[in-house]
């Protein structure tokens, strides 16, 4: 979930805390490190089954430290926490990894901010494991299958930042993950990997499993910090972000699963490598999940930049009943705007070719939706789950999702006036950007989504309705 | 303030009101004494006050020299104005029979003066 | 622990937050100023210190941003999104009220966007609060009301309330003084803060999520505070109205006259609001130096006790020794033909504790002139040593807004929570925003905070002062760099009062002369009431056990309803005039009784803790024949045949101000001295102690009826039983 909370932010979260400017998204230049001429790749995916990174995404191998080490989890990690900060962050840097939790900030920039002059306080390294976006459902994957790999993350990133202790924030949902992790935690322990003298490599580093109670809402980065601290989940007002003040005051960086996971990968086999896939600026593997209406639903790691539609057909078998029938998707979780057929057709899965098509990569949490999907409904009962998730801390999201829930509910219906469309924009609009975190935004897109694409059956429904029962009374009323 | 200034403001002439010398000021408080002497008998029956025209007469004297002392000219001219006034209100008929009757209030009691007789009234 | 995420949080995000009210003398003074940085609020460039918010920029040149949440004496929450504004080169509004300002940043105040923000936030509050402002307590004086008109939509297409209508959220009960309408809430959490804050009380907090998120104690419980009004001036809404003003008038029927508080000894700075010559209810008015904006519970609802056991008329015994009611003159005659059979050294006058200087003055001089130097004060306090001649031993010397620099406090034998709230919230303010640690001497009392209990012998406090004693609170004392003790003027009426007062003049005193900063000053004696300074600036001798030993004739007891002069210590025949307001302690034993006005009713001075002259203002008349209390006292001499050579209040005052000038200069405080000639003369009163420290007010019972009017007032009687019944609640 975390990314799509976080997402909007990526415009002006500059993580420099009270010191940093706010920086406009259009001036920033360029958010990709490479310093190498971009490839000239055309094509994208299918990703060869060496150029995997998480080789035991279906459980089908042993999950524990000796599964893991023969996988090539823990190799040489030693070495690589030797190299030190610089290099670990460098790496990251060329790797042009971009958060995967649905913001899509450069991991590598993240971390370097982490490593201005110490104050004395400690630097902490938080995990985002409270994935509860609806459609998502790939660090749930990493976590009972490959914890090895998230614990070896956290050492290293740690090791990047500086920080003495990781915590990693996991759904309250996911006990079998939270077993599992502390399973491998333990091992890592036992096995000397984290701890005193992490490795042997001299540092010291603690992991810890926190576990949540079940709110969506903490998978916002400063709602996680106040969870983990023992109060109610309510993000907090940033600035000061979390890189000044943080988890217990501190300095903190919070990354989700995904991202921290491939660090190890990386720093083995090089950044370069791993900027090799995808296009310029969206490089990497990436985790996709595919669910809906397609006839093998999947959790799949594909490059970059592959097209929509090539991923469903080769991974998922397809839309049930075929491309022809398929209505809508959801790209990127359930707060990202959907996008109906024609755009789906050509659509790129990365950062920017979600964006060129009015939507967003977010967790790379795709939802298929074929004809005989009820899109009004669908879209109603996500406004339910985020009015029902809404904090309530700050007044548009508190009022304002609710009450979309309420308009959007007699839409279903279509007890309303088409008036009234355009008013649910506004209010759409009146929500997005006014909030204190993102949930407020990835509560309007949705609906932003379904006006844009889907006015004719909104109209079409209070016709119907009109025909059936006489004008609404909004249409009377408004 | 400069001398020059000081000396201006003390020197300066008093603008007349209305009359030029006192025999002039006199003249206009005889016309108004006249005025009202002969408007007595219409306000004694147009009031329906309970005094004789030789009462309001005598009241009308009283109060006229009440002012006897006055001798600038310009206070003998501003009373002049405010008696005009009042005939003409009571001309009109704008008053009513309480204020006729008000000038023939008695005399009022003297409000108490010293401290320890203004707490015991109740006015400290 | 509120204490220490919140101290740091705020000390690292803006350090303006903690205190950002203006420089203070004794603010921790930064070496070198950080450089301000320019910023343009609708183009107008301001330069403000680096870690300002946007809306206190905008203050600065005078644009108002709108705001529910934001207060500037609480915590930053940034919740209710109204004070949103455009920033260049932002793509979203930003909060104002809790954005730093940022070198050259452009805020555009009344831009379309910002006009486009502000409608929608007020359009989301008020999709879910009813619109029953004609029945609503707050109509008048609603943040949610005037904000609607200047910035709100003017047509509502809140369709849905024909279908699925609005929120109803059930009432909270929170005790006698607050009423909840809890569906009119707009989840400012002023009122939350307020509590954990400021008040120390952790009972309030948000229950639920989304637009099921309720504001209230999370059991049903009482809120166990003597601060708990001003959450009700913090409510932004109606949603917490006063329980004893609801329904009684709207804001634009009522006076309102600017006065002083008595009920307690600061002074606190009030507003009166009046309608039909009757007081309905009393606001804290601010003043940034005695009680900032809050004002305690006593002193703002005890105001219904001024309309109640009233003494309305003059009342004479009559031959049964029934008071019955007479006029003026028989009273005073009958006074005063008392007052002239009686020899100077068998008359005695009594001053109580809410007298104020003019009556105290006028007493003083009758009695002077009669022969008599008889004129004591209820309060004990030792007159070995300088006694009070000296200002310094009686005054809270360091001044009350300066306790909130202190590094290290010792209360010694004084519970500030109760005889002095506003006192304990600054404490309360230095312990959570500046580290400061606080110690007790007395018995263990909940003081809102936590502090290091040193023991409750007053031989403690003798061992500290020697420096003798082996306890750790000695070097933190010895350590601190503004270090303040304050002792509660209530241990000083014992046996061993003098002592005490000696030791700890001499433990304050040996830790001053070593401080860096010379103008900070440690010792501080808290008095309990309102009148007590101006009767010891005046010359009152405190204590009356010895006066009462020379078996007076004629007893004036000034307002004395403090039980301390019985019948039973007066001779037979002694004859007692009873002069004051209330029908107390002090009227049940006298023969004569003059009618005086309560401080809501005259024009009067008193004098604070601190040695602050104020002065109350009448808000309404005097009921039935009362009478100004010096006027009572100045009518009396003449009948007495001394006239006293004052006949308005101007003269009074030119009186006081030639026996003390400090008690004309009204809102001054003037800066005590003499303190080592103090200490010096209080030297050969070192001797060993052995008593055991107690404070009179201990729970929050005890606190609120402590006086007349208190004693008199319904609401308080009402209070005392909620807190009794809520302490034997499971919760």
């Amino acid at each position: 979930m975390a990314g799509a909370l976080a997402r909007v932010i990526q415009g002006t979260k500059s993580h420099l805390g009270l010191v940093g400017p706010l920086v406009n998204i259009s001036n920033v230049p360029v958010r990709c490190q490479q310093t190498q001429a971009p490839p000239t790749k055309s094509q994208y995916g299918p990703l060869a089954d060496s150029d995997r990174i998480f080789t035991n995404l279906y459980g089908r191998h042993d999950w524990r430290l000796k599964g893991a080490l023969s996988r090539g989890d823990w190799y040489l990690t030693k070495d690589i926490l030797l190299k030190g900060t610089d290099w670990i962050v460098n790496e990251l840097k060329t790797s042009g990894l971009r958060g995967r939790g649905g913001a899509g900030f450069p991991t590598g920039m993240k971390w370097s901010f982490m490593n201005k002059p110490s104050d004395g306080r400690p630097k902490y390294l938080v995990v985002n494991a409270d994935e509860g976006e609806p459609g998502t459902c790939k660090d749930r994957e990493i976590m009972r299958h490959d914890p090895h790999k998230l614990v070896e993350g956290c050492l290293i990133a740690g090791r990047a930042m500086g920080a003495c202790a990781a915590y990693i924030y996991i759904r309250g949902e996911f006990y079998n993950e939270a077993s599992n992790l502390q399973v491998a935690i333990a091992e890592a322990y036992q096995a000397g990997l984290i701890g005193k003298n992490a490795c042997g490599s001299g540092y010291d580093f603690d992991v810890f499993v926190h576990r949540g109670a079940g709110a969506y809402i903490c998978g916002e980065e400063t709602a996680l910090i106040e969870s983990i601290e023992g109060k109610q989940g309510k993000p907090r007002l940033k600035p000061p972000f979390p890189a000044d003040v943080g988890l217990f005051g501190c300095p903190t960086t919070v990354n989700n699963v995904e991202t921290i996971a491939v660090a190890p990968t990386i720093c083995r086999r090089g950044g370069k490598w791993f900027a090799s896939f995808g296009r310029p600026r969206n490089s990497g593997t990436k985790l996709f999940n595919i669910s809906g209406h397609v006839n093998t639903p999947c959790t799949v790691e594909e490059e970059m930049s592959i097209p929509l539609k090539e991923l469903i057909e080769r991974h998922a078998g397809g839309v049930t009943g075929g491309w022809d029938n398929l209505l809508a998707i959801i790209p990127g979780g359930s707060s990202t705007p959907l996008i109906p057929k024609d755009v789906c057709t050509t659509a790129i899965m990365d950062f920017d070719g979600l964006v060129a098509a009015q939507t967003s990569l977010g967790t790379a949490a795709i939802i298929v939706m074929d004809k005989s999907t009820d899109i009004v409904k669908a879209i109603a009962r996500l406004i339910m789950f985020y009015k029902h998730e809404s904090c309530g801390q700050c007044t548009p999201c508190r009022e304002g999702v609710s009450w979309m829930n309420k308009i959007i509910y007699r839409f279903v219906e279509g007890n309303a006036s088409p008036k009234e469309i355009d008013m649910l924009w506004e209010i759409s609009k009146q929500i997005e950007g006014h909030t204190i975190c993102a949930l407020g935004d990835g509560a309007a897109w949705p609906v932003q989504g379904l006006i844009r694409h889907f006015r004719p059956e909104l109209e079409r429904r209070m016709q119907e309705y009109a025909a059936a029962n006489g004008p609404s009374k909004a249409e009377r009323l408004y | 303030m400069t001398t020059r200034q000081a000396i201006q403001v003390g020197t300066k002439t008093v603008k007349p009101l209305l009359s030029l010398n006192s025999v002039e000021a006199r003249k206009r408080v005889l016309n108004l004494y006249k005025a009202w002497y002969r408007q007595v008998p219409h306000i004694v029956k147009d009031y329906d006050i309970p005094k004789s025209e030789e009462q309001c007469r005598e009241k009308l004297k009283e109060l006229f020299l009440k002012n006897k002392d006055v001798t600038d000219i310009r206070v003998v001219d501003m009373l002049v104005i405010k008696g005009q006034m009042e005939l003409k209100e009571t001309v009109k008929l704008w008053k009513q029979k309480g204020h006729i009757m008000s000038y023939f209030k008695p005399t009022e009691e003297p409000k108490p003066k010293d401290f320890l007789s203004k707490f015991f009234s109740g006015n400290e | 622990m509120l204490r220490q995420p919140l101290t740091r949080a705020i000390a690292l995000s803006s350090p303006s937050r903690v205190a950002p009210l203006g420089a203070r003398r004794y603010a921790d003074a930064v070496p070198a100023q950080p450089e301000k940085v320019e910023v343009f609020i609708d183009d107008k460039p301001v330069y403000v210190p680096p870690g300002t918010t946007v809306l206190q920029a905008a203050a600065q040149v005078g644009v108002e941003i709108p705001r529910f949440c934001y207060h500037e004496r609480l915590a930053v929450a940034g919740n209710c999104r109204m004070c949103l504004v455009e920033v260049e080169k932002s793509p979203k509004p930003v909060a104002a009220c809790a954005m730093p300002v940022m070198k050259g940043m452009r805020v555009k105040t009344d831009s379309d966007l910002t006009k486009k923000a502000r409608e929608g936030v007020m359009e989301f509050l008020l999709v879910n609060h009813p619109l029953d402002c004609p029945i609503c307590d707050q109509g008048g004086e609603c943040d949610l009301q005037d904000q609607s008109m200047a910035f709100g939509s003017d047509k509502s297409r809140f369709t849905d309330i024909h279908f699925s209508g609005k929120r109803a959220v059930e009432d909270k009960d929170v005790g006698p003084l607050i009423k909840t309408i809890m569906t009119r809430c707009i989840h400012c959490t002023r009122c939350i803060r307020f509590a954990s804050e400021v008040a120390g009380v952790d009972d309030f907090g948000t229950t639920g999520r989304g637009s099921d998120m309720q504001v209230g104690t999370y059991v049903e419980k009482m809120f166990l505070s003597e601060l708990s009004g001003n959450i009700i001036d913090l409510c932004p809404v109606g949603a917490l109205t006063s329980k004893p003003y609801s329904f009684a008038a709207r804001p634009w029927e009522t006076r309102r006259i600017d006065s002083v508080d008595v009920l307690d000894p600061l002074g606190s700075n009030i507003v009166v609001t009046t309608r039909t010559n009757e007081v309905l209810r009393i606001l804290p008015r601010t003043n940034e130096e005695i009680n900032e904006e809050w004002l305690s519970d006593k002193s703002r609802f005890a105001c219904d006790g001024l309309k109640r056991q009233r003494l309305v008329t003059p009342m004479l015994a009559d031959s049964r020794g029934n008071l019955t009611p007479v006029e003026w003159e028989d009273a005073i005659v009958a006074a005063a033909r008392a007052i002239q059979d009686c020899p100077p050294d068998k008359l005695l006058a009594v001053a109580g504790d809410l007298a104020d200087a003019e009556s105290l003055v006028a007493l003083k001089d009758l009695v002077n002139r009669l022969g008599s130097e008889n004129v004591y004060t209820e309060r004990d306090f030792p007159l070995e040593g300088s006694g009070t001649d000296l200002r310094s031993s009686y005054l809270l010397n360091t001044k009350i807004a300066n306790v909130e620099d202190a590094d290290f406090v010792l209360l010694i034998g004084t519970n500030v929570r109760f005889e002095a709230p506003l006192l304990n919230a600054r404490i309360r303010k230095a312990f959570i925003h500046k580290e400061t640690d606080v110690a007790v001497i007395g018995p263990k009392i909940d003081l809102t905070y936590d502090y290091l209990h040193v023991g409750d012998s007053a031989s403690v406090v003798k061992d500290l002062a020697t420096g003798s004693s082996s306890h750790e609170v000695l070097k933190r004392l010895d350590a601190a760099k503004r270090p303040i003790v304050i002792l509660g003027a209530d241990q000083l009426k014992t046996q061993e009062g003098s002592a005490l007062l000696a030791y700890t003049q001499e433990l304050a005193l040996r830790l001053q002369d070593k401080l860096q900063d010379k103008n900070w000053k440690v010792l501080n004696v808290l008095q309990r009431s309102a009148g007590a300074v101006a009767a010891l600036d005046l010359g009152y001798r405190p204590g009356v056990a010895t006066a009462l030993a020379a078996q007076p004739r004629v007893v004036f007891l000034l307002g004395a309803d403090g039980g301390v002069v019985t019948r039973e210590q007066l001779p037979k025949d002694a004859f007692v005039i009873y002069q004051g307001h209330h029908g107390d302690v002090g009227a049940s034993i006298a023969d004569v009784v003059f009618a005086g006005a309560a401080y809501t009713e005259k024009r009067a001075t008193y004098v604070n803790a601190e040695g602050r002259a104020q002065q109350t203002l009448p808000a309404v008349s005097p009921p039935g024949r009362a009478r100004d209390d010096w006027k009572i006292i100045r009518a009396l001499s003449e009948v007495v045949g001394e006239r006293l050579p004052y006949n308005n209040l101007d003269e009074v005052r030119d009186r006081l101000g030639q026996i003390s000038p400090a008690l004309v200069s009204y809102g001054e405080v003037q800066d005590n001295n003499y303190f080592a000639q103090a200490r010096a003369l209080s030297k050969s009163l070192q001797k060993p102690v052995s008593g055991t420290l107690d404070v009179q007010l201990k729970q929050l019972e005890d606190f609120f009826m402590t006086d007349p009017i208190s004693r008199a007032s319904p609401t308080m009687a009402k209070c005392v039983q909620a807190v009794i019944k809520q302490k034997s609640s499971v919760y």
